[in-house]
């Protein structure tokens, strides 16, 4: 009797498992290039996280190091996540309008263009041109081949552009951003330091003095 | 393009992006490229097909290795013994996350072939497809596998590398005070 039970209970997740699978064989099936760049993005939030932890937890590293480590970290994720996302998308979009407008193409798209009668050549890689919009498209057997060419090249250009963003970007940001903000905390950390170490703590100077002459008053000379 | 906005029952004329003419200019003068060659052609091609997520983080984790420490080095805005630990911070940062990213990629995408995980139609779908949905699937399940061990294995390997790199001694908590 509990076997349908829990069947109910976990009909609606094994539903809802069954649509998340479907979602990412529609949205991902047949384009790695936009897969590359969404995971990737989520992949950086996930350990710039884990990152800063380890800074944080790390007993080894002196407070003035964690100092600049830490807001470095931040600055980290927050440039990398977004110049990842950015350069590696746009560089992705523009890869598939090169290809798209027939800019770049390959040697079976040229032949496709060539045997369409009627088509104005000199339209070719201009930016309102689309090759996939072409009479024949679908029939002539060209479409896989400028699938597979058209993720070949988006591949390469989102490796390209997350190179770039994350290797080269965001490591000098960072360290600019990183060491003002060690700057401005070493300073603030030093004003504090100098305050409490301008007067005795729990005693004003009034108090201090009467209290001498009381003590001066009583002895017997 | 216009669309009836069901709320108001008006008729919304919405114009979609633009892009200047100049810019549309610049681009068409661009010059147009073709791969001549049948090799290039097939290994790009060919490359879009197999290069999986866990190829792209082993390959940024290469590159970053060239430029990384390189430009840490020369952060001139810190004094040595901070720039010291930064640079240690980025090798060890570099290798324990490109170490535990591969790998995970790696045998998250490998796995993907058991039927949990596989979407109904499977058998219908074309070789390349079936390719592409398991390396995007692998992809989307090691970065879960990797909320885990980015705590449990990625930064204790970064603190371990950084250490074992800076080799400073404990700082005194009584000098701290």
């Amino acid at each position: 009797m509990k076997t349908p039970e829990l069947k109910n209970i976990f009909k609606p997740l094994a539903k809802s498992w069954d649509g998340f699978k479907e979602t990412i064989l529609k949205k991902y099936g047949e384009q790695p290039g936009t897969m590359l760049v969404h995971t990737g993005t989520l992949g950086w939030i996930l350990s710039s996280l884990a990152q800063i932890a380890a800074i944080v937890f790390n007993d080894k590293i002196p407070n003035e190091q964690k100092v600049f480590l830490i807001p470095q970290e931040f600055a980290d994720a927050a440039t990398n996540i977004l110049s990842f996302y950015a350069v590696t998308y746009s560089g992705k979009a523009l890869a598939s309008k090169l290809v798209k407008t027939g800019k770049i193409r390959n040697a079976k798209i040229s032949k496709f263009l060539d045997s369409i009668p009627n088509l104005d050549k000199s339209k070719i890689g201009n930016w309102d041109f689309d090759v996939t919009k072409q009479a024949g498209f679908k029939t002539s057997g060209i479409e896989n081949d400028f699938k597979n060419f058209k993720n070949g090249v988006d591949v390469y250009a989102g490796l390209a552009g997350s190179i770039l963003s994350s290797n080269i970007i965001t490591p000098v940001i960072r360290n600019k951003y990183a060491s003002e903000r060690q700057k401005n905390t070493l300073n603030r950390m030093n004003a504090y330091k100098m305050k409490n170490m301008q007067a005795p703590r729990g005693i004003s100077m009034e108090n201090y003095l009467n209290n001498v002459y009381a003590n001066s008053s009583s002895l017997k000379i | 393009m216009v669309s009836v906005n069901p709320l108001q029952n008006r008729i919304v004329a919405s114009t979609p992006f633009k892009m200047p003419n100049i810019l549309k200019k610049a681009y068409n003068a661009l010059p147009s490229f073709e791969t001549a060659s049948d090799k290039f052609m097939t290994h790009v091609e060919k490359f879009g097909q197999k290069c999986t997520s866990a190829h792209q983080r082993g390959i940024l984790g290469a590159t970053a290795l060239l430029t990384q420490p390189f430009i840490d080095a020369h952060n001139k805005s810190v004094d040595d013994k901070t720039r010291k630990y930064s640079v240690a911070r980025t090798i060890a940062k570099i290798v324990a996350g490109t170490m535990t990213g591969v790998a995970i990629r790696y045998g998250c995408i490998k796995a993907m072939g058991c039927k949990p995980f596989l979407p109904k139609k499977w058998e219908g779908l074309a070789k390349e497809t079936q390719a592409q949905y398991k390396n995007a699937m692998g992809t989307i399940v090691s970065l879960v596998v990797m909320l885990f061990t980015n705590f449990l294995i990625d930064a204790p390997l970064t603190k371990f590398l950084t250490n074992v790199m800076t080799d400073f001694p404990k700082p005194d908590k009584g000098a701290e005070k």
